[in-house]
Parts: structure tokens; sequence; C-alpha cells
């Protein structure tokens, strides 16, 4: 079981940091095989984020995080890469490397065509940074040969069109290197190789069929050869959200493993359930699999799994584990929201227990609500011991759980609405249905408010979620938010038949989606769904919503039967003294429902029964 | 010579004396590290000090540890600040000047991201930018709040400051609660103008008793929102004279725009005009008795001293154009305004870089953030430098500054490079100072400049250089596409006079600069039927990044250009272009008389190879090396020279 590399923004400056150590040493308490560390850039010309390890800076943070992890059983892999032409030049101000001077498409910057300096500078760099790593103890290293890479593109004829030996052979770089690192790590240590098998470029790049010919002759130069996909075309190919099926490098990986020579292979590629990564290698897919964002989900995965109790699901939503983003958020899970904050939040496993329960305490605890924030809440007391009895107005548990799942791409958040309450059950929390229990709760999470609507012809988003009935008609929906929310009930529409128009203020549909922006786009316009950015919603009346244009002012008139509103609601009623959690405190995303329900449960395990749970400060 | 009695002329701020009339206004650096000032901070502002700014306003200091929009806000409430104060104050005095606190909490203008708690504000409204619903403040959470703005101004007299400005301005809490759009609260500090003035009023009054005597106390108010619903000028005059017939300011800063809504009043792009905020300041200096500053684009010391005679403010807050010259003040107080280098209002590495969580920079001045003494070089040499450029002009003048003995061949009959042609474009002269004043800084620093002299090899070595650096820059690329029509060309052929469209005409956008939108307004404008495309989601990303989208949307929606997204060219044959709608994979065709592509370039590093072969130190700069922006090249220029 791996825990492949990933940005985690947990550095500090280009170095690994006491919270790296924290957040791998924990994966591996958890049961993980094999940790491989954040890929370090091995030049100072790579500095693709800020936070980016530079393996010259790693040495410290490599021995600690080994230190860490070793108790556990766990090998630890250094993560080697540079991103090349994919990089930024932000922080370095200077010219990207690149093989030749093409842009990437995400950065339309042109990048400066390597010389024979530069490439013997970057097998140095492999070279130089595979001792720092030999010398910090690592079990190996592992080479960054995928979706963002300079080595991968080398290896593509999309991104190189040299003429000289680097070009006619587009190997002979990727052998360098690997031939380099392997001097530096003797005999005993891994050599792990991380290959796009498939830049979904056909016309020019890396294909599954030329990628078994590239895999039979790499493979014999490496310990592990870990199967991806993706490329500057495709990044978001790599890990994507739940729009894209989980296991599916799995035709890919089955063959490149046949053409790999008994070298072993991994699975990669939202493999997120125990039972199919079970089934890859049962099946002869893989000799190992990687389940990076189910570890980030559920640090315990494998004990959790060796010991047959339910694994705390990955929703596959991509909100707080995808951190390539300038404003260095730090890696996060909406299921498990303690995830990369190991070093500051208080271990599950320590210090909540021994609390006594019910005769410890001297009383009972109430929590109203349902939903992610409420559940969490009842599941961090009862398993602290504490007697819960959790109230929940409608007659099942989830809340607003259902309505995410609701969305397409969304539905795991039904697998962690069902762990939530399964936990919850195993560890006898009492569920009273049909009552509104607010007003004599300890813990309130009891959601938001609907915000008024103006208008009868207007329906929120979560109502159509919901399965509101709707009046026939074409339909326009506002989305000042550009989330999933606005996006997603368009495409429920449309699915069903319907006219759909989205109507966004922003330059572009869906503006905080990140990785899913291009392909929700492409799905819209592919489902007919007419697209009006850089709109205001002026009016909506019989059959008609105005709309005006931002900048100018100029209206136009769209068919309008329904107006589906995709803003938030707003926050719900607290009563006196209760400690509120979630929505109720402010709508915002699952991640802050499930970390202050969890902070609700700390402040009455620690005897605080006011103030306010979101706030970390009281 | 000019004068500039009135800029020059001392002020009384309060207790505190100015020398003159030149503020460096707050503004956002990202040069804060783990929430603490920096040496980078204190070299920075002491540079703008020491270039005669007569009063420095640092940037915000936040007030609570629930205020967090972005990572590298300095952390007023954490005493471990006071130090990296201390290093500022001692560094601004030193270099004569007075250096205020600014002092803020962003409200509502944020989200959990970094602090992982809900954000406050006076209304659950949610900003336009972040779109986090708050939570709103509570009479308990008000209290807490003001204490902690009084808190903070305690630890900035501790840490040297001469006093704070509270900012009521662009992003803040306090101006949420002085707004409509954002002030729904039925208590006591809402409704009324002067219930929601009341939380300001409340923290100006704590602030002054925690500065105690001898210390100023500003504040900076929001004169024009431009939102629905927000502050009005008139609002915003009356907030003013409500603070200042109380007595509890000093002073009055002025701001128009609000930073996550309408950010592109608060900084405009090159495109607005200068003053263009004056009757902001001038409507509140007509109605209080202290002191007012007024901002908006001051690009020279003349229409500073012009705003201050015809009475739009008392001082004059230059941001930009002291980012761009940090001796902005004392050339125009020593008769040589000339020499001042120009901010271009491009917004690239300012505005643009903040935005994006990076250090600010600038594009004319390489060296803002970076303020550094000029290392003398071990020996003198002879450089060649070969291109005439943004980069070759600052290779050139940085190290003609440094000693070196500096040549400068340049192909053409002018200095300027890819500069004077994007110049050319509707909108873009802003630009055309970089390389005038490069130029201008060549001469002043000894650089033989010889222009119409295109170098071979063997000019170069006929020069008995030690040191060569290539500053050619890039020649325009044929799309493969284009095959052999001959009415397909490069944006550059038609800045450059050498096409000229007529009829309907496809501008193809592959850059996501200014280069294609520019080029497609000149066009619409003499009469062209223009459609811009690109295969990005949007046509010219960047205008985002620089604030120049909203002006842009709205001359392009006047000249009527379509802009057809998503759509990648697959061919032409005669009149007929084949497009193709990639998410779709629907093909389209267009009928177009011309077809103008914006397209990466290609070095034109040809001499490179020929002259390493010879033995000769070669390097090379700016698009030369690989074709990119103004800033690349004037960085890299600036680095280069700096290294020689």
């Amino acid at each position: 079981m791996l825990f492949g590399p990933h940005e985690t923004n947990l550095g500090r400056r280009r170095a690994l940091s006491e919270r790296h150590v924290a957040y791998y040493a924990r994966r591996a308490a958890g049961g993980c095989g094999i940790v491989v560390t954040e890929t370090a850039s091995v030049h100072p010309s790579d500095w693709p984020y800020e936070r980016a390890p530079l393996a010259a800076d790693c040495g410290p943070g490599w021995a600690a995080v080994v230190a860490a992890c070793r108790p556990h059983g766990a090998l630890v892999l250094a993560g080697l890469g540079h991103t090349g032409g994919q990089g930024s030049s932000a922080y370095t101000q200077a010219a990207l490397w690149a093989p030749s001077p093409v842009p990437d498409v995400a950065t339309r910057e042109v990048p400066a065509e390597m010389g024979q300096p530069e490439v013997d500078a970057l097998v140095d760099g492999f070279r130089a940074a595979a001792t720092t790593a030999v010398t910090a103890g690592v079990d190996g290293v592992e080479v960054d040969a995928g979706a963002r890479s300079l080595l991968r593109q080398f290896a593509s004829g999309l991104t190189n069109t040299r003429t000289d030996a680097y070009g006619t052979d587009r190997l002979l770089l990727l052998r360098r290197v690997l031939a380099a690192i392997r001097a530096e790590l003797g005999a005993g240590r891994v050599l792990a190789l991380r290959l796009s098998c498939d830049e979904e470029a056909p016309w020019a790049g890396i294909t599954p069929s030329a990628a078994v010919a590239v895999a039979a002759e790499l493979a014999p130069l490496v310990d592990l050869l870990v199967v991806v996909r993706g490329s500057g075309l495709a990044t978001s190919s790599y890990r994507p959200d739940g729009h894209t099926p989980p296991g599916f490098n799995t035709g890919l990986t089955r063959a490149v493993r046949a053409a790999a020579g008994g070298t072993p292979v991994a699975l990669q590629g939202s493999v997120v359930d125990v039972p199919d990564a079970q089934r890859a290698l049962d099946d002869g897919v893989a000799d190992a699999v990687e389940m990076t964002r189910a570890q980030i989900a559920d640090a315990d995965l494998v004990t959790k799994a060796r010991s047959g109790l339910p694994v705390r699901p990955c929703t596959l939503c991509n909100q707080a584990c995808q951190v390539r983003d300038v404003r260095n958020p730090l890696v996060s899970c909406v299921a498990d929201p303690g995830s990369g904050h190991e070093t500051e939040d208080p271990d599950p496993r320590n210090g909540l227990r021994g609390h006594g329960g019910h005769s410890g305490l001297g009383w009972g605890v109430v929590v109203a609500g349902g939903g992610p924030a409420g559940l969490e809440a009842a599941r961090v007391l009862a398993a602290a011991g504490v007697e819960v009895s959790l109230v929940e107005r409608s007659d099942r548990l989830g809340g607003a759980l259902h309505l995410v799942a609701a969305l397409p791409g969304r539905a795991r958040f039904t697998d962690l609405a069902a762990w939530l309450a399964g936990e919850c059950a195993r560890l006898g929390v009492r569920v009273r249905f049909g009552a509104d229990g607010a007003r004599d709760a300890d813990v309130v999470a009891t959601g938001g408010r609907p915000r008024p609507l103006a208008g009868a012809c207007v329906v929120s988003a979560a109502d159509v979620l919901a399965g509101a009935e709707l009046s026939p008609g074409p339909v326009v929906v506002h989305d000042p938010a550009g989330g999933p929310v606005g996006v997603g009930v368009a495409e429920l529409l449309a699915a069903s038949g319907r006219p759909v128009t989205v109507v966004t203020p922003d330059e572009v549909v869906g503006v905080r989606l990140a990785g899913d922006l291009a392909p929700a786009n492409t799905r819209l316009l592919r489902a007919g769904v007419r697209r009006e950015p850089g709109r205001v919603l002026r009016s909506v009346d019989g059959g008609g919503a105005v709309l005006a244009d931002r900048w100018t002012g100029a209206e136009v008139r769209v068919p309008c039967a329904v107006l589906v509103d995709a803003g938030p609601g707003l926050p719900g009623d607290v009563p006196p003294g209760a400690l509120p959690a979630g929505d109720v405190v402010a709508p915002r995303t699952v991640l802050e429902a499930v970390l202050e329900g969890r902070r609700a449960a700390h402040a009455v395990l620690a005897g605080r029964r006011r103030g306010q749970a979101g706030d970390g400060r009281a | 010579m000019d004068r500039y009695d009135r800029l020059f002329a001392p002020l009384r701020l309060g207790p505190v004396l100015l020398p003159n009339r030149v503020v460096f206004a707050a503004h956002l650096t990202n040069y804060a590290e783990d929430g603490l000032p920096t040496a980078r901070h204190a070299a920075y502002y002491a540079a703008r000090a020491a270039g005669g700014a007569g009063l420095v306003v640092v940037e915000e200091s936040s007030i609570d540890p629930g205020d967090r929009p972005y990572e590298k806000l300095i952390r007023g409430f954490d005493p471990a600040v006071v130090p990296g104060y201390r290093a500022i104050t001692d560094a601004v005095h030193a270099a004569g000047a007075v250096v205020l606190a600014q002092v803020n909490h962003n409200g509502g203008q944020s989200d959990g991201t970094h602090t992982r708690t809900p954000v406050d504000a006076p209304s659950p409204v949610p900003d336009p930018l972040f779109r986090e619903v708050p939570r709103e403040l509570d009479a308990a959470g008000i209290a807490r709040l003001v204490a902690g703005y009084a808190d903070v101004a305690a630890r900035c007299v501790a840490g040297g400051f001469d006093g704070v400005e509270v900012q009521g301005s662009q992003s803040s809490l306090v101006r949420q609660f002085l707004s409509r759009a954002t002030n729904r609260r039925t208590d006591g500090y809402g409704g009324r103008p002067e219930h929601r003035a009341r939380f300001l009023v409340e923290v100006l009054t704590a602030v002054r008793e925690a500065l105690g005597p001898g210390r100023a106390l500003g504040v900076r108010l929001a004169g024009d929102e431009g939102v629905d619903g927000g502050t009005t000028l008139d609002e915003a005059v009356a907030t003013a004279r409500l603070l200042a017939r109380g007595g509890l300011v000093d002073y009055v800063s002025t701001t128009v725009g609000v930073a996550t809504a309408t950010l592109e009043r608060v900084i405009p792009p090159m495109t607005t005009p200068p003053g263009y905020a004056r009757y902001v300041s001038a409507a509140i200096r007509a109605a209080v008795d202290v002191p007012v500053i007024g901002v908006g684009r001051f690009l020279s010391p003349a229409q500073a001293e012009r705003s201050l005679a015809d009475g739009d403010c008392d001082l004059v807050g230059v941001v930009r154009g002291q980012i761009a010259d940090p001796r902005f003040a004392v050339k125009a107080r020593t008769g040589r305004a000339a020499d001042i280098r120009t901010c271009l209002g491009c917004n690239q590495e300012c505005v643009g870089r903040v935005g994006l969580n990076r250090p600010l920079g600038c594009v004319t001045n390489p060296r803002a953030g970076r303020e550094t003494l000029l290392p003398a070089p071990s020996r003198r040499r002879r450089v060649l430098v070969v291109g005439g450029g943004p980069a070759g002009m600052r290779t050139a003048a940085t190290a003609a500054q440094r000693g070196h003995e500096v040549t400068l061949l340049e192909a053409s009959a002018q200095t300027g490079g890819s500069i004077r042609l994007a110049a050319a474009a509707p909108g873009r002269d802003g630009l055309r100072p970089l390389v005038d004043d490069l130029a201008a800084e060549c001469a002043r620093a000894g650089v033989t400049v010889r222009t119409g002299v295109h170098a071979t090899a063997a000019t170069v070595r006929a020069h008995r250089p030690d040191v060569v650096v290539l500053a050619t820059g890039a020649r325009p690329v044929r799309p493969a596409w284009a095959g052999t029509a001959d009415r397909v060309v490069d944006v550059r052929d038609v800045l450059a006079g050498r096409a000229d469209p007529r009829g309907a005409v496809l501008v193809v956008d592959d850059l996501g600069s200014a280069a294609a939108p520019s080029v497609a307004e000149l066009l619409a404008g003499r009469g062209c039927a223009v459609e811009l495309v690109t295969a990005a989601m949007v046509v010219g990303q960047d205008l985002g990044l620089t604030l120049d989208r909203p002006a842009w949307r709205r001359r392009a929606a006047a000249l009527g250009i379509r802009e057809s997204p998503d759509r990648l060219v697959q061919g032409i044959s005669g009149r007929v272009v084949r497009l193709l709608h990639h998410p779709t994979g629907a093909e389209e065709t267009r009928e177009a008389d011309w077809v103008v592509v914006a397209l990466p370039a290609a070095p034109d590093d040809a001499l490179s190879g020929e002259l390493r072969d010879a033995g000769l130190a070669v390097h090379r700069v700016g698009d030369c090396l690989a074709p990119r922006r103004a800033s690349a090249a004037t960085l890299d220029g600036d680095r280069l020279g700096l290294a020689l």
C-alpha cells in the first residue's frame, strides 16, 4: 500500500517541516506500507509552487520522516522530480527549463530550450538529490516522470521536438537519470519510477500502447513502476474527482505489468476502496496499490481494513486535498479536517478516551442535528465514552450530505453520511427522529436557514437537489458562488431534458471548481447548457429573466420559467448557551461542518458548554 | 527649474510634523514571513523615505487572529511583531520621514482558509470575491475587536511608529459597518448613518486612548465604493465630517472602490486617466478641517503640485509612482523631475503578483523589493550588449552604473524593441516610459548606444568585448495551419505597419496577454469587423490580473468586437477559416479577409552559437532566452548587469 507523493503546502520555505513528519508518520502508524514524500525539486531552476520542497533543503526533513515512519514498519521513498515547462517562473523569476520551447497550455509561458550544460546539471541534480536522500537514511527514491514532469516532457513528442540525441532517443535522459541515481543508491535501496503511460493526446503524446514499450525498456532499470496518466494537456486526469469512476488505470496498469518483466508495478488512479485494491492484487493487475486520497481521508485505512472496521470514505471531491493553489492552503480533507493538521489538532487516538463516559462527566450529552456537524460531534463524543443522544428533525441522518450527494460526481458523499451514521450506531449513540431538540441541546448543528427568495418562480438549488417539483419550461440557474452546486444543478436539469441557462457575474462558469473547471464547462456545453458569464441577474417575470452585462449594463432577456438560486443560505438560530457547529454558524462546506462538530465535541469533553464552537480561539 | 513649493511645504498631522506632502500610502506587499515584518520591509520603506517621501504608511497589520484573508498578512495582534516594527521605524526615521502603521480587520472580505474559523462581519452577507457567508458579530464580538484595535495601536507605539491609520476603506470591517451593502443590522450598529459609524467611532476612541499624546491618528475612507447599494461619496463625506468634528482623527486618507469587488477603481490600469479620484478627496477636504490625503495615479510631481494647488487634497498618496522610482520626491525637490522613472500603470508585478500571494515587484523597477546596494565590479570590463529592447537596455544601464564600459548595439533606428511596438496599440501607450526612461538611464550611466547597427559575429569580435550580452528579442512564428495563405499575419506586423488588414478580421489569441485584445481594438477602431478567437475559456486571461478587463470589455463592446472562446483554428483556404469548438468537437467556419495571430514567439538567438564557437562569453537575456513578459526582460537584465 502506497501513500503517493502530493503537494501539501506543509513545508517551511523549501524544506520538509515537522508538519510533514507528523502527516507521514500518522499514515505509517495507520499501517501504510510505503510513504513517498512530496516531490522535491532536484535543481533550483525548478520552483513550481511556493512551498515546493527543494531536494538540497530536504536532508534533515527526510531523516526525520524516516525516523518517524520506520518504527511503524513503513518504507520511506524520497520523491524527486523537476516540473520543467510545467513549472512556474514566479518564484525563480527566471526562464523555465524544457526540452523544447513549447509553452505549457495552462501558463502559456514559453520555456528556454535546455542546452547540454542544463541537461548535465539536471542529471547531476538527480544524482545529488539521491545522495542527500541516502545520507538521510531513506529506503529509496521515486523519480517523477508523471503528469507534471520534465522527464515526461523529454519522453513525449508533444513537448520534445529536439533534433539532438535527446530528441532522436526521447528516453535517453530518463535512462541517464535512472543510471545516475542507481549508482548513488547502491544495493539495498529502492528505485521507483512514476511514469505517465497515457498523456491523453494521441496525436503526439505517449499513448497506452507506446507506454507498454517504454515500460518494457525502463522496467529493468527500476524496482517499482507506478503507472499514472496525464500530461500538460490533461493535468486533471492524474487525480480526478468523482466525475471519473475509481480505478480508471486498471486496464492500463495490467498491460504495463505484462510488459514489465517481473518488475513490481503499482496501480494508481482514484483507488479509494479497500475491496477494489484487494481485487486489483488478486486479479494480477498490479503488485502494489497507491491509495493516497483514501489515506488522507482515513490515516488508519490499513489497520482498520485489517481488523474489519469501517474506513472513513474518501469522497473524491478534491476540495481540500488538491492544494496547487497560490494561496498556499494546507492539505486537508472534508471527511477528516484533521488531516494536514496533525501537529495542532488533538490526536483522535489519544486524550479523548478516559473521560469516563456518563459517570465521568456526570451527564449525558444531547446533540441537535444529524448532518455532518452533528454526526461528527456525536461520533467523537461517543468514541470518548460519553453517552450521547442525537435529535434529528427529519427521518434520516446525513442532512446536507444527501443534497451534496445528489450532485453529479458527488455520490460518495452518501458513503460519508453512511459511515458517520454507522459509526454513531456502532458507538451506541441514541438517535431520535422527527424532533427538534435544539432548545435543550449541548451541541447545536441544525443547519442554516434558506435565504428568502425573490419571486414565485424562484427555487433554491437545495430544493432542487432535495427533489422539489418544478414548473415545466426553461430553467435559469443563477450562480453567484461558482462552486459545484450551480454547475451540478444545471447538469442535472439539462439531463432531465430541460433547456438550461447558467448565469454568473464571473468571467467563466464554475470559476471556483479548480481541477474540474474545464471538464465541467465541457460537460455543460455537451449537454447543451447555455452559459451567460459576466452577467448580473436583473429581474425575473413570467417567462423570462433579464440579464445585464456586468461591465456595459447591456441587457438581454432569456427564457425562464424557473429560476434556480445557487447562492448560499443564511446562518441558523443558535439558542443561548449551546455550542453551535457547521451551517448554523454560517453556511459553508462539509469540511467546516465536520471540523466544527469535532471541535464542539472536544469543547464538551473539556467541560466547556458555552461559547462558539466554530471559534478555535474561544 | 520647477519648484513644487506646495509639495515640499511641511505640514502638521495633529502632533506630528511632516517634512513634505508626499505620502507612500499603505498597500499590500506580501513581504511578511510567518506573519512578521521582515528586513525586506524595512529596506523597502526606508528606500522611499531616503528618496524623499515625507510620510510612509506601512501596510496593514491585522488586529485579530480570526482575520487572515491572505497568507502574508502582518499579525499585529502578535507581540512578536515589535522587533520587526522597530526595524522599519528606525530605518524610516533615520531617513527623515514620519512613519505610521495601518491597523485593520478585513471582516467579511476574507475566508477561513488560513484560520479554520468562521469570518466575522456586520451581517451574513458573503463577499463577492471570498464568497464565504460570515458570522454576524454580536456585542461581545464587537467589544473584543475594538479592544483588539487598541491593543495593536499600543504595540505600534512600542514598535516606534509615530501613530496609526485605521483602515475604513477598500478591505475592512470598518467599511462593511459603514456601507449599507454589507451592514443589514437593526441594532445600534446598523441603520442610520451615525449608527453605522458607531463601530468606527468606538475604534478610533479606543485607539486614541491607546496611542496617548504625541502620536497621530488617521483614518482611510472609501469615497465611492462603486457597488450596488454601497457607500456613495455623499455618505463618505458625512462620515468624514462626523469624525473630524468629533476631533477623532488628525487626518483623513481616501480611496475609491472596494478591493474585492471593484479593485480596478482602487488600483486602476494604465487606461484610467490620472486624477480620476480627485473628486473624492476634494469633496471630503471641503467638509473637514483636518488634512486630507488624495490618491489616484500621481505620475509626476507636476501633477501632484497641481492637485495641491487646486485644493483637491493636502497631501498626495503616491504609491506606484514611488514603487517605480523610490527617489520620486527627492528628484522633484532637486530639479531632476525629468529623471524620475515613471510608473507604467501596467499592474503586472505590483497588483498582479500581490494578488497571487507573491511578493510585490515592478516591471520598470526590477529592484523594487530588492533594495540592495550596487556591488562594485571586481574589474572593469568591456561589455557589449546586442539589442536595445528592455532587456538589453536594463543590462547595459545596470552594468554601466557599476562602472563597466558598456556599448549597446541596436539594429533598428531607435531603441525600445518590442515595447515600442506594443505601446502603439490603443490603451497601451502607458508602456512607453519603460523604454524612454531606460534610454535616458543608459545615457546618464554613460552607455555608448549605437542604433542602426546590425550586429554580426564579425562586428561583435571587432569590438573586442570581455563579455557579450545578447538581447536580440524574438521573432513571430507563423502558425502551422496557415500554410501558404498570404493574409495571415502576426500582431507585430500590424503594429509595425507591415500589414494593414481591412474588412472582416479574425484575431487569434494564443497568448492571453494584452497583445491580441489591443490589436483587435486597433483594427476595430479602423473600421474592421473584428472577432477574437481563443482556445482558452476567455479572451485575454491576463487582463483580469492587471485589472484591465472591465474597461477593455466596455471598449470592446462599444467597438462591436465579438469574442469566441473555446475555439482552435484548424486551417484556412481562401477567405474561409475552419475552427474547432474543442469542448464539443463541433466544426465551424468563418469568412475573413485577414487573420491576425498572437502566438508565442521564437527566440531570435542566431548569434549565440556562432559567438560561443568563437570562444566568447555570451549571455542571453529577455525574449532571446525565452519569449516572456516585459518584467522578465528587465529582471533578467538587472540580474545579469549586477552579476557581471
